[in-house]
């Protein structure tokens, strides 16, 4: 493909340009889920550690979950950004505008998988294993990337036509983070609640993750499936969208 | 046959009147029907080609439709009615540097503004010095983009554009790049690329740099076609007008 080589180079821009002035540059990588995590563990870990089944541990339960979530929720805000920023390039340079966003949940990708380094270590350090299912975060890593990538295709639209539109998501996004487990365990819900948070896709994506990582998590065959099913149709639906609607936005970059 | 051939382009933008970008107030004026689409034509049955080796001015105020039109040419804008059929590579040279980022080092730019235009990145990699000699900032290429002069910026902008040979140069007012002496290197550079072949669709402001370059020169108006021919003659009834 003739435009593999530019998203090669949009990704490593992306990996590499936010931290390009810090000191410890790329670090920050490995080092924000790790402190974000610890203030929502000291926070949290007197409330909810006692309520978590069996073996399982709060701070990689805690972890896996803010992974997910920030991988997600970034991935989302930033590939339906990526269309707008580039807008400059894209009314005057023939690219197709779908790389970017693509691009930057490759990133986010990218991104998630380094964050498995810190996440084995808060697993060992609290005492559990890795699992041997650990193959298996990448299925769920590329699912999650696809689900990004579909929605930020769509938003993208609405961002450029709708100045609006990026606030809303911002709610959006916080509203479905307290409607995902990631930092309380699903029993502490009420048994309503628990149908409506089981509803949420992203509950599926995170539970394979918990248990396909270190076991943290108790996952059936529907989760598989309606993971893999959500991922699909949002790209479909994403590139459809994008496609349609794309020739009467970039007249309004 | 011709490298360029445009037949019966119209554009047509819907704007909203009152255009609101606010789904909120857009709603409230689609309860009051206050909401009104309107279409703005930007594009009239525009119709013209370029051969090999032809350079095409366009002329025309401010508004008249020619970035529009050059949009059109990039590929970028899809015509609401009629084609726009473009052989070969195209080198945009509209606003040199859309796509640079002042976090990148000049050698990254330079490999990043090639891979937007779809060349091959392993052929420019070993070009990268060579382009960076040819502007002038050999000494810099290694350093953000943020340090450059905005005059060296656009030297790097254009050695990077035109480094490769392309079948068709979108120009729009770059002529003018740095100071005289790059002004002249340019230009000699922009001439060797027609001679070997390069279709130009040129917009200009510049009438003597059109009468000098141009062997054929379109006058746009309010998005119509209003004269085509003969350089000379345009500029003649472009300036009189």
């Amino acid at each position: 493909m003739k435009y593999a080589q530019l998203i090669r180079l949009l990704v490593n821009r992306e990996l590499t340009l936010r931290y390009k002035r810090s000191v410890i540059g790329i670090g920050w990588t490995l080092l924000n889920p790790m402190l974000t995590s610890f203030v929502l563990w000291v926070v949290f870990s007197f409330v909810f550690a006692s309520r978590l089944p069996g073996t399982q541990q709060y701070a990689p339960y805690l972890m896996a979950g803010i992974l997910l979530n920030t991988f997600f929720s970034q991935g989302v805000t930033q590939s339906a950004e990526s269309i707008a920023n580039n807008g400059p390039v894209l009314t005057k340079i023939y690219v197709p505008p779908q790389v970017f966003p693509i691009s930057t949940a490759l990133a986010g990708l990218v991104n998630f998988f380094i964050g498995m380094i810190p996440l084995g270590i808060v697993c060992l350090i609290s005492g559990q294993t890795v699992a041997w299912t650990m193959p298996l975060v990448l299925v769920v890593g590329i699912c999650l990337a696809l689900l990004t990538a579909g929605i930020g295709l769509t938003l993208s639209i609405l961002y450029i036509r709708f100045d609006d539109a990026r606030n809303i998501v911002t709610v959006l996004l916080m509203i479905l983070m307290y409607f995902t487990p990631v930092f309380y365990p699903i029993s502490i819900l009420s048994a309503r609640l628990q149908k409506i948070v089981a509803l949420n896709p992203l509950t599926s994506y995170l539970d394979i993750f918990r248990w396909a990582f270190s076991n943290n998590a108790t996952v059936t065959a529907s989760d598989w499936i309606y993971m893999l099913a959500t991922s699909l149709i949002s790209i479909a639906i994403g590139t459809s969208v994008f496609k349609k609607y794309w020739p009467r936005t970039v007249a309004m970059l | 046959m011709p490298v360029i051939e445009v037949t019966n382009v119209n554009v047509t933008y819907r704007v909203l009147m009152n255009r609101t970008s606010s789904m909120k107030e857009l709603f409230r004026d689609f309860l009051k029907r206050k909401a009104r689409v309107i279409d703005y034509v930007a594009l009239k049955d525009i119709s013209f080609t370029v051969d090999k080796g032809e350079v095409v001015a366009i002329l025309g105020r401010n508004g008249a439709g020619k970035s529009t039109l050059l949009k059109v040419l990039a590929g970028v804008l899809p015509p609401t009615k009629g084609t726009s059929k473009v052989d070969g590579k195209i080198a945009p040279m509209i606003e040199l540097g859309a796509g640079f980022h002042p976090e990148m080092t000049g050698a990254e730019n330079v490999l990043f503004y090639s891979a937007l235009m779809g060349r091959d990145i392993q052929h420019v990699r070993e070009r990268t010095p060579e382009i960076g000699e040819w502007a002038g900032v050999s000494d810099h290429m290694d350093f953000p983009l943020r340090t450059f002069s905005s005059g060296m910026v656009a030297r790097l902008a254009f050695a990077t554009a035109t480094d490769e040979q392309a079948e068709v140069l979108l120009v729009d007012e770059v002529l003018s790049v740095g100071d005289a002496d790059f002004r002249t290197k340019s230009r000699t550079r922009m001439n060797s690329l027609i001679s070997s072949g390069a279709a130009v669709v040129l917009v200009s402001h510049d009438m003597s740099a059109v009468r000098e370059l141009a062997t054929r020169a379109v006058w746009l108006e309010n998005g119509h076609v209003k004269m085509i021919g003969n350089p000379e003659e345009v500029v003649a009834a472009y300036e009189a007008n």
